[in-house]
């Protein structure tokens, strides 16, 4: 207590104190200084802190399904369905919800860009003038056959502009593609409904009237033609009727997230998907009585019993359900319609419905309506047609190609050397929002508009009664230095001058738009009428469309369909390995996903993992081979090879594996490729090693696929088998199902 | 080591420090509290006092909380529409920075005065339907320049105020009516929750 | 002497109101597992993704998840219905009195369990006492990971912050967060619907999960109102409630298939 303290030491106490309270008092109130910026000129439909709705279209795939966005103060916060459209009835996919995720990604294309094509990375900023000039000298100055478009499926505007460009200045047509219409064999079933409903379109399958149905390898919830339309059709089968319910037979190899919805899955070999449906009409024609119609005479049903590995009585079994049901409906898709005799596998299950008797029948088969402002159904190239045109590009046919809306580098089996026929076209002009595979190996990218930026109309080629043109509008103004490709081209035209300028002879974008939608005013059989073009146009953009009330067609006739004999060729699998391969587009991520963080995020379905690829293997075969779940392995075809994770699936035939499509991105931004940053503590995972490197999440199984087609020219992606070989290396997939992982839980011992 | 240091704060020389720690500590707070109660610097020296003095109505330039959640702060396109027709707008340099902005075409960054953490869902529309009046809870406008905030607004005085309003007593009910008593009591309910502005 | 058990509060006593106020259905027969109703809660609801390694630690922060799980060997293996999960909003709910802080309060107002971001202090007691393991834990500042942002003139911007929902908070590390009946709507449609004098009628909004499902399969509504669609749909026959030996008092009926 007597000790005396200096002054010194109490001047430097006193000292440390009053800095430890400025610097604290420093840190505190400062932030709560956040400014405001309030609109300059606000608009006078706006509120403060009070939404706007706007209807517009999503482009996520080609279904068409219309969106209302929520904005606020000019930001789009929320995606809902437009109840009005009749393709989704307010309802949207996983995949609608994230293109919020598309729009504000940080990988996007700010500005117009020139690259030296061998270095992507080496890239030139342009301005818009330039990029122009460019595109325009690109159509002028090259011979007007040697110039080629390649469009995706979305969206309808921008082909409709393109094709008659195209027309005009007497270059090629465009061509359509994207990965979704590969996997759904959509040329296998316009032809499969030419040779026998006498009309080539989509088949719409009016599943809500039906109450008992048998699919086919179909993926129709997930991602094949328009799901959220299937899925509603889906629900109302089962529970729509309060006095009966609705019942679902799959037939597929392996169990898909359709086939778990299924009362009845039926594993089979692929390829026999066909011969099933023949056996089947085969004993419901015997059970109704009478003579056997000529398409199922020839098939007999103890060898189709031996070669797809459904028992007798099983077959027998599901041939009483559906001699019972008052509306069976049967459904080809998917796996089914992949392989060699996909086409004969279509007619057979179409035949089938014949059989029963329901083209055009509530809960039967009907042909899609052409959408209100289309001639007739142009679908996507095929991939024989892809093939051709890569052979043409091979071949120096090709001068200057305008890639818009597709991945071919990514989405086409390497087999069809898609990459090599690039190398050998002088120009390719790339309209990519966002720098994947193909955008980064072309020589300009003039970024287009996220869809959400975009104005434009998409056809529903199928998925309602009804005959739908989504329209879509900008919902937010553009974030970056974008350019719709429409208003590109016009813009090129114009410096062009001459017959390119007399093609497009349009102010913009908006004033296409209307042209195109000319035809509609007056017409009073719609979801409104207007008499003239600006209020027909604004209830276009109010309404999100223009849908009529017309009804789909019903095929001609089903006496010509049972009359014509079908017979289903053993289906033809191409290499030596002992397992059958199975890609199918993931039904989380879709053809375009992959760089949307929260489609990342979302587990797949059955197997629920995320983040990542796998190969689903039977866990009998995996024992048998010696490998187990998250061992990488190598799956190695005539055609290439891939590595992924091995993901033990207990419901998939021994003899196949299967792969999701949809990961293995080379490009495509951060979330599609490295790893995130909290990722970096995977290596302190015990075993946790990383697989290949960190520039690529997961693998893509077309890099395995070869060029073999279907007497459709679809892609016979089904139709590969497989060798399968270990690595002795691990990857811990992430699943929302299982704890592995967690502090070393379930990982072997250190040796 | 533990032990050395009680020792230390036993010591005279350890109890002046724990003292000047204790007072640094609360001046600091008090300085905290001072500076929130503090006008922040403002792109421009916006008179309420003169606005407000001439008639204006608050809801002219903050319309929002009518209708919604935010009244929002005006936009300069507001301010334009009725200084453009002032002559001393072109002259004053006070006015400047508006006049300035406006041939920018860009916005003012205001700085919000009034603010609650982003962890609370404020909303303004219930509250002047409530018939409360702006200054009830931002002052009287009349008597400052820049935007002050009169009160800390923190929950205790946002509960004080719904639980005063909805109290079973003569002023919220003269006659001691059963029925109103319930709808006191079902108010309270609802102004009390947590989950009414934590979400 | 007979003591109310409802009355003292008393653990375990069946309230007489325990049907609560808002409900949801949940048709597992048609619920097709698609994760639509996933993606659309996240957007809706300002959730973070976690990436790769922190989904396999079992860190995601998915409010609602679709539980599958196999039943049987092959060939006759079977998925059982999907299973959408989220906050069952429990009446007597086993998250509420652990909560060292009161950041779990069950709301008297509209009968839903609070998760109060600003009250916790990230014990995880309420985590590990929900029997439905639906509450997620904020294990970092998911949403303001710098490599997510792009560097603009020098600063970091980050342009997915667009999107977020400014009607929800968005939550720091070190708190726990779950399912909220999307009550920011609820509050929304009480607001509208008080400043036109009248009550909020059925189906006049709905949660994002159920505005979403392209199956129809989650519905959502007042459950104290015999009228409304989903009190007739909760009163089928095939309608369960999950683990309601607990006695949890669950909001959320499941209707089996059948």
């Amino acid at each position: 207590m007597s000790q005396k303290i200096s002054r010194r030491d109490f001047l430097k106490l006193a000292t440390a104190g009053a800095a430890t309270t400025a610097v604290l008092t420093g840190c505190g109130p400062a932030s709560r200084y956040v400014t405001r910026e309030p609109y300059t000129k606000m608009p006078e439909y706006t509120y403060n802190g009070l939404s706007t709705y706007y209807a517009t279209t999503c482009r996520e795939c080609a279904a068409g399904c219309g969106l209302i966005v929520r904005t606020m103060q000019g930001r789009a916060i929320k995606v809902e369905g437009n109840p009005a459209n009749p393709i989704n009835l307010g309802k949207t996919c996983a995949r609608g919800q994230a293109t919020l995720h598309g729009l504000y990604n940080p990988d996007r294309v700010e500005f117009p860009v020139k690259q030296a094509r061998s270095a992507a990375l080496a890239t030139t900023a342009m301005n818009w003038d330039e990029a122009f000039q460019v595109v325009s000298d690109a159509l002028s100055k090259t011979n007007a056959s040697e110039i080629a478009f390649l469009l995706g499926t979305a969206s309808d505007h921008l082909f409709d502009l393109v094709t008659d460009l195209a027309k005009a200045i007497g270059a090629p047509a465009p061509i359509r593609y994207g990965a979704l219409s590969m996997f759904e064999s959509r040329a296998t079933l316009s032809k499969a409904a030419e040779n026998l409903l006498g009309e080539a379109g989509l088949p719409f399958f009016d599943m809500a009237g039906a109450d008992l149905v048998v699919s086919f390898g179909s993926n129709f919830l997930e991602t094949w033609l328009s799901p959220v339309a299937y899925t509603r059709g889906f629900a109302k089968m089962r529970r729509g009727n309060t006095q009966k319910r609705g019942y679902l037979i799959q037939f597929e190899s392996q169990m898909s997230q359709t086939a778990a919805k299924a009362d009845e899955w039926i594993p089979l070999l692929p390829g026999t998907e066909g011969l099933v449906a023949l056996a089947l009409g085969r004993l419901v024609a015997e059970a109704k009585g009478g003579t056997t119609p000529r398409a199922f005479a020839s098939v007999n049903v103890e060898d189709v019993s031996a070669k797809s590995g459904v028992s007798l009585e099983q077959l027998e079994h599901i041939a009483g359900l559906i001699a019972q049901a008052q509306a069976p409906l049967a459904i080809p898709g998917g796996q089914a319609l992949g392989q060699s005799n996909g086409l004969s596998t279509a007619e057979a299950v179409l035949a089938f419905n014949a059989l029963v008797d329901n083209y055009g029948k509530p809960g039967g088969v009907f042909i899609s309506p052409l959408s209100p402002n289309e001639d007739a159904y142009h679908r996507p190239a095929n991939a024989k047609e892809m093939a051709d045109f890569i052979a043409t590009m091979k071949s120096g046919g090709v001068k200057t190609l305008f890639i818009h809306g597709v991945n071919p580098l990514f989405e086409l089996p390497k087999s069809l050397g898609f990459i090599e026929a690039l190398a050998s076209v002088p120009t390719v002009i790339s309209f990519a929002t966002f720098p994947d595979e193909t955008a980064i190996a072309s020589d300009y990218i003039f970024p287009d508009h996220q869809g959400l930026e975009a104005w434009g109309y998409q056809r529903s080629a199928t998925g309602a009664m009804q005959s739908v043109l989504s329209g879509a509008q900008p919902v937010v103004s553009p974030m970056y230095d974008t350019r719709s490709t429409v208003d590109v081209l016009i813009e090129a035209t114009r410096l062009a001058g001459g017959k390119f300028a007399e093609a497009l002879p349009f102010t913009d974008e908006v004033a296409f738009i209307r042209n195109k939608i000319a035809n509609l005013i007056g017409r009073t059989d719609g979801s409104f009428v207007a008499p003239e073009i600006n209020t027909f146009a604004s209830y276009f953009q109010q309404h999100g469309g223009w849908w009529s009330a017309a009804g789909v067609s019903a095929p001609s006739s089903s006496a010509s369909a049972l009359g014509k004999a079908i017979t289903v060729e053993e289906a033809e699998f191409s290499g030596d390995g002992e397992f059958f391969f199975i890609p199918f587009v993931s039904p989380t991520l879709g053809e375009a996903g992959a760089n949307k963080p929260w489609l990342q995020e979302l587990p797949d379905p059955m197997t629920t993992v995320m983040w990542n690829s796998w190969v689903a293997i039977n866990p009998e075969t995996a024992h048998h081979l010696g490998i187990e779940n998250d061992d990488v392995v190598k799956i190695i075809s005539e055609a290439g090879e891939v590595e992924v994770a091995v993901y033990e699936y207990p419901a998939i035939h021994p003899e196949v594996v299967a792969m999701p499509f949809g990961q293995g991105h080379t490009a495509y931004g951060r979330f599609a490729t490295a790893r995130l940053p909290q990722d970096r503590f995977m290596d302190l995972v015990p075993h946790g090693g990383l697989v290949g490197d960190a520039t690529k999440r997961g693998a893509n199984p077309v890099d395995v696929l070869g060029a073999r087609f279907n007497k459709a020219g679809d892609l016979a992606f089904a139709g590969m088998k497989v060798k399968i070989e270990k690595t002795g290396r691990k990857q811990y997939l992430s699943r929302l199902e299982s704890r592995i992982g967690v502090y070393g839980e379930g990982f072997p011992e250190e040796k | 080591m533990i032990r050395k240091f009680f020792e230390w704060v036993l010591s005279p020389m350890g109890r002046i420090a724990v003292v000047i720690t204790v007072m640094s500590l609360f001046s600091l707070a008090a300085y905290g509290v001072y500076q929130t109660q503090q006008p922040p610097e403002q792109p421009i020296q916006f008179t309420h006092k003169l606005h407000v003095g001439l008639g204006i109505q608050c809801l002219y330039c903050h319309p929002g909380a009518l209708r919604g959640p935010s009244p929002g702060l005006p936009t300069i396109n507001k301010c334009w529409g009725c200084h453009q027709q002032i002559a001393k707008t072109q002259t004053s340099p006070l006015l400047k920075p508006m006049v300035d902005a406006m041939n920018a075409g860009v916005g003012f960054m205001w700085v919000p005065v009034a603010q609650v953490p982003d962890f609370v869902h404020f909303t303004h529309r219930p509250h002047v339907a409530a018939g409360l009046n702006c200054e009830n809870c931002h002052g009287d406008m009349t008597k400052v320049t820049i935007a002050e905030n009169p009160q800390v607004m923190n929950m205790g005085w946002c509960l004080n105020c719904h639980k005063s309003r909805t109290e079973d007593n003569f002023q919220n009910n003269p006659t001691g009516d059963a029925g109103v008593s319930a709808q006191l009591e079902k108010k309270r309910t609802k102004l009390t929750d947590c989950g009414t502005c934590h979400y | 002497m007979t003591v109310d058990l409802n009355l003292v509060g008393a653990k375990g006593a069946i309230a007489e109101a325990a049907a609560g106020k808002w409900g949801m259905t949940i048709d597992q027969d048609i619920c097709t597992g698609c994760q639509a109703c996933v993606a659309a809660c996240a957007m809706e609801n300002n959730i973070a993704f976690v990436g790769e390694e922190d989904a396999g630690y079992g860190r995601t922060q998915h409010w609602i998840r679709i539980e599958r799980f196999w039943d049987g060997e092959y060939p006759h293996v079977q998925a059982t219905p999907f299973q959408p999960m989220l906050c069952q909003q429990c009446g007597h709910a086993p998250c509420e009195p652990v909560c060292p802080v009161f950041a779990t309060p069950h709301s008297p107002a509209e009968d839903l369990n609070l998760q109060v971001y600003n009250r916790c202090v990230g014990t995880r007691y309420c985590a590990n006492n929900c029997p439905y393991q639906v509450r997620s834990f904020n294990w970092r500042d998911y949403h303001t990971v710098p490599e997510l942002g792009n560097m603009v003139n020098g600063a970091l911007i980050f342009p997915l912050h667009n999107q977020l929902n400014p009607d929800v908070t968005v939550r720091r590390r070190g708190v726990m967060e779950k399912c909220t009946f999307c009550i920011q709507r609820i509050h929304k449609a009480q607001d509208k619907a008080k400043s036109e004098g009248r009550e909020v009628e059925d189906g006049e909004f709905t949660t994002a999960c159920a505005q979403a499902c392209p199956a129809s399969a989650i519905t959502f509504g007042r459950v104290d109102h015999p009228e409304s669609l989903v009190s007739q749909l909760a009163h089928q026959e095939r309608g369960v409630k999950h683990l309601e030996e607990l006695n949890t008092l669950p909001r959320v009926t499941y209707l089996k298939e059948g």
